[in-house]
């Protein structure tokens, strides 16, 4: 990937590419638009360290605020009435819950302002990487987006920048540097309309079976664990010698929880037309989340598609590393839902 | 057509009571809270606000959107119907950024808006208007911490009138003045009487004028007493003979107001409300 903001040693500094990706979307919208700020707790420090392009070039365009989310956010609807560009930074996704009021009793009621609330998920326990994005998602007033790759941070920040509404950045924190990639992901400056399907991977070719076995769905950080489950097998693929001959998938990333093109998953070139069959793979609890309502639309609009879901357990993140796999279904899970279809 | 801050406190009055007898009678569903003997805090504070200044406000608003400049026709329109309603009001082209049903809400937006009146560096302030109940919510706190330590020019004018709802003060205010807890974040305050125009209107432009020099909050403490009801379907706590105490002390005894001037004012409230009743879609119950 070409240079982005990080020039110098950052405390944290591992993850780095899908943050540099949303910082330079946040220093290209600061180039050309003049309303735009960056307001949180600790704010400064951290355009230091994440984005010292910004330090130096729009210091009186980052603001440190208290560690007060809910009144930090309902100050930067006050900042949008008066057609300033807020962007909001929490830091975790946790705290959004702190800030419930402000978001969906106050900013999710205004329209036509534009204001990004940021924030990360990352794993550590009880209140550490709790997944707020099917919550927001049933808020209307509210887009809540999560990418998954620095293109699609880049290109979903500028256009939430540019969106007249409210939109909940999540950055996965949990998404490696190391990949896998596909051609363009480590590309950033396009735009990423919200809403749009990512298409991942796709079957080889093969003799033993012409159309994929199933659609895969998934997002945010189980989108990098399904592709490292699934490279391997697929690359076997071709030849004479299949590892698995049965697994075929075409694989779809969700870039947003809502706006969400339901149109495309239906009927679009990879859309779940060409298999009838979807697995839906989320990095959250399964009770009411994500999947849950993407299942219930396919079930109304495509009887005839099978549907499965895997993510976590309904349980609190225990506190224990150890125990952190416990809220992600494991490789095992995957293959045997997808060799079970 | 200009008015007075005494003719603006009338508007309201002769407004609030033709609505509260629509919704007395059942003519208007709407859950209006009117701000019936609070009408001098509004029209004294607005007095001191310039046309750069930017409003913002709690959900008894009648009196202090009238007051701040906005046309009675758009007012009524929202009130009898409209999108936003009372609670969720805007018109910032007249200097009223919002209106919140939440308690405490107005705080922090208030501050957000000061800060990017102190950005644009134009010399406008904002103002928050809110109940003393209000300052028993932690967004009043965050909000008010904001704006101290950030030094934001916001004109922070509480409406005391010792009740939330039906619920009296000893229940949720700890200390003898709200200005109090103003003073624990290190910004200057004030306490006045809230029924008096001329005081409001003097104070306030001392308090204005401190906030736009100093850029820095202003807490300005208004004592007063609602002579309505908290809201509509609400009953009362207070006995007769307390309410006959406020009606004695109400603000409107103190100002001078001509006759033709009301009779103008009572056509004028007759003629909106009456072309807004006509446009309007049926209530459903």
């Amino acid at each position: 990937m070409e240079s982005l903001t990080l020039t110098k040693p950052s405390p944290f500094a591992r993850n780095r590419l899908l943050r540099d990706a949303s910082w330079q979307a946040v220093y290209d919208a600061m180039k050309t638009d003049a309303q735009v700020h960056v307001f949180g707790e600790g704010a400064q420090v951290k355009s230091h360290f994440d984005a010292p392009k910004i330090e130096s070039d729009f210091p009186e365009r980052v603001h440190t605020m208290p560690i007060a989310e809910d009144g930090g956010v309902n100050f930067a609807v006050g900042a949008a009435l008066m057609g300033y560009k807020p962007i909001y930074d929490v830091i975790s996704a946790d705290f959004l819950f702190r800030a419930m009021d402000s978001i969906v009793n106050t900013a999710a009621k205004l329209e036509g302002h534009t204001i990004v609330i940021r924030a990360e998920t990352l794993i550590g326990g009880p209140t550490t990487g709790q997944r707020p994005e099917a919550m927001f998602a049933h808020i209307p007033g509210l887009n809540v987006v999560i990418p998954s790759t620095p293109h699609d941070a880049y290109g979903l920040m500028a256009v939430a920048l540019q969106h007249e509404g409210v939109t909940l950045f999540i950055e996965d924190r949990m998404v490696e540097d190391s990949g896998p990639w596909l051609d363009g992901d480590l590309q950033t400056g396009e735009l990423v309309p919200m809403g749009s399907i990512g298409v991942r991977w796709l079957p080889m070719k093969s003799k033993a079976r012409k159309t994929p076995l199933v659609t895969v769905l998934t997002y945010g950080v189980m989108r990098q664990r399904v592709e490292r489950l699934l490279a391997p097998w697929l690359e076997s693929w071709g030849g004479d010698y299949l590892v698995e001959p049965n697994l075929s998938v075409d694989l779809l990333a969700l870039r947003s929880i809502y706006p969400l093109d339901m149109n495309y998953l239906k009927n679009g070139r990879y859309g779940l037309h060409r298999t009838q069959k979807l697995l839906i793979i989320e990095p959250d609890i399964v009770t009411g989340g994500v999947g849950a309502e993407i299942a219930a639309r396919v079930a109304e609009e495509m009887p005839d598609v099978r549907v499965k879901r895997l993510g976590a357990p309904r349980r609190t993140i225990p506190a224990a590393p150890s125990e952190h796999h416990v809220m992600f279904p494991s490789e095992e899970d995957i293959r045997d839902v997808i060799l079970s279809f | 057509m200009s008015y007075s801050p005494s003719e603006q406190m009338y508007r309201a009055r002769v407004l609030e009571t033709r609505l509260q007898a629509m919704c007395d009678s059942g003519e208007l569903g709407a859950d209006l809270h009117m701000c019936m003997g609070q009408e001098a805090i509004a029209a004294g504070v607005c007095a001191a606000l310039g046309p750069k200044d930017m409003l913002l406000c709690h959900h008894r608003m009648i009196g202090w959107s009238l007051a701040r400049g906005v046309p009675m026709e758009i007012l009524v329109k929202e009130l009898l119907g409209g999108p936003m309603g009372e609670m969720h009001f805007r018109a910032p082209e007249y200097g009223f950024a919002h209106s919140f049903q939440l308690v405490g809400t107005v705080v922090p937006v208030a501050a957000g808006v000061a800060w990017a009146l102190k950005q644009r560096g134009e010399g406008g302030i904002a103002v928050a208007v809110f109940g003393e109940a209000a300052t028993a919510n932690g967004q009043w706190h965050e909000g008010v911490n904001i704006a101290a330590v950030m030094g934001l020019p916001l004109l922070l004018v509480c409406e005391n009138n010792g009740l939330a709802g039906n619920v009296r003060s000893e229940h949720y205010l700890p200390s003898s003045t709200v200005a109090k807890r103003a003073q624990g974040y290190g910004m200057a305050a004030g306490v006045v009487d809230g029924n008096r125009l001329e005081v409001v209107q003097q104070i306030a432009m001392g308090s204005v004028k401190y906030v736009r020099e100093h850029s820095a909050p202003f807490f300005l403490e208004c004592t007063t007493a609602r002579l309505g009801k908290h809201k509509q379907g609400m009953g009362d706590i207070r006995t007769r003979e307390e309410m006959a105490g406020l009606w004695a002390n109400e603000p409107l005894l103190r100002v001078q107001i001509s006759d033709a001037r009301k009779m103008g004012i009572a056509v004028e409230v007759a003629e909106i409300v009456n072309r807004a009743l006509d446009k309007r879609i049926p209530a459903t119950v």
